[in-house]
């Protein structure tokens, strides 16, 4: 599985394709002649600019652009350890913005092969992750390990984010 | 139909009890703007949409927030976790243990039950998308 990038500075990775319209912050509404009353939402460019996984995480949002923290405060971004679960943790939630962005873009064909890449490292991911702590399905069955599924810790014990 | 995966979406580490605090996240989890609410919101509004991409999104993201739902309930349990009688009787905490000692009840930090009066669901694609984003920006706040 590959290393996490936790030593990428804040530079959000730019797609191979250069995006020449409207800039990572910004969106593209309906043209000039919009029905009157209604609010509009600017969408999402194609192939927008993207986070590292762990920089994602750490910011809450996949996206320079759709990072808003509230009041502009500038969040402290706590650093994360650099664990077998927390990479998984990385991968998963790049793939959940992922697949909320191909909802309303599902044409973005660079975004679908990022997407198929991340699922098959999170497949890698989870198995290696299963060995060292155990199952995250209740389906993930190893026989000889009995009904591991039940063991402690549960997500929301002490010990359960080592 | 819902899979559970055992892991949170992001990892909760606390270290040192608290309840005071622990009684003001507890909005998040069961107060008018918390996650039970905006998981509830999505996943009840997916069913009237017209469009299969209103149909994916609402559930979509109305699963991140149940998963969203149970870190926060992690993060009030583990401010909570084996609390001396002194710690308890720090303000405002005594007020929820004795009724709940230190379950995880879904309540605002002001003691009012969760409910659904606080959501709202019209069927209507404009409006419950209106309300998603009122409901979300007022999360953000919180």
């Amino acid at each position: 599985m590959e290393k996490p990038d936790t030593n990428v500075p804040m530079t959000p990775s730019t797609p191979s394709m250069p995006n020449t319209s409207c800039g990572a912050d910004k969106g593209t509404l309906p043209c000039p002649c919009a029905p009157l009353a209604f609010p509009y939402i600017p969408m999402q460019e194609n192939n927008p600019v993207r986070f590292s996984r762990m920089e994602a995480l750490q910011t809450g949002t996949l996206f320079p652009g759709l990072d808003l923290p509230f009041k502009a405060a500038i969040q402290a971004k706590t650093k994360l350890a650099n664990t077998a679960l927390v990479e998984l943790m990385a991968l998963d939630f790049a793939i959940d913005e992922l697949g909320l962005y191909l909802v309303t873009h599902a044409q973005d064909q660079e975004a679908l092969q990022l997407y198929w890449s991340y699922i098959k490292l999170a497949q890698e991911g989870r198995e290696k992750y299963q060995k060292m702590y155990g199952p995250l399905l209740q389906t993930d069955l190893t026989p000889e390990a009995g009904y591991a599924w039940l063991k402690d810790p549960w997500p929301w014990d002490e010990g359960g984010n080592d | 139909m819902f899979v559970y995966e055992k892991k949170l979406q992001y990892p909760v580490k606390i270290k040192n009890t608290n309840p005071k605090l622990a009684a003001i996240i507890i909005t998040q989890y069961g107060g008018p703007d918390g996650e039970l609410g905006a998981s509830l919101r999505y996943l009840s509004q997916r069913y009237s949409m017209p469009y299969p991409e209103l149909k994916a999104l609402l559930t979509d993201i109305g699963t991140e927030e149940l998963g969203h739902l149970e870190m926060i309930g992690t993060i009030v349990h583990q401010l909570t976790r084996n609390l001396t009688e002194e710690q308890i009787k720090t303000a405002g905490f005594d007020t929820y243990f004795v009724d709940r000692t230190t379950g995880v009840y879904p309540t605002s930090a002001s003691g009012f039950p969760w409910s659904a009066a606080s959501m709202a669901v019209k069927g209507d694609l404009i409006a419950d998308l209106t309300e998603d984003l009122a409901a979300d920006a007022a999360m953000a706040e919180v």
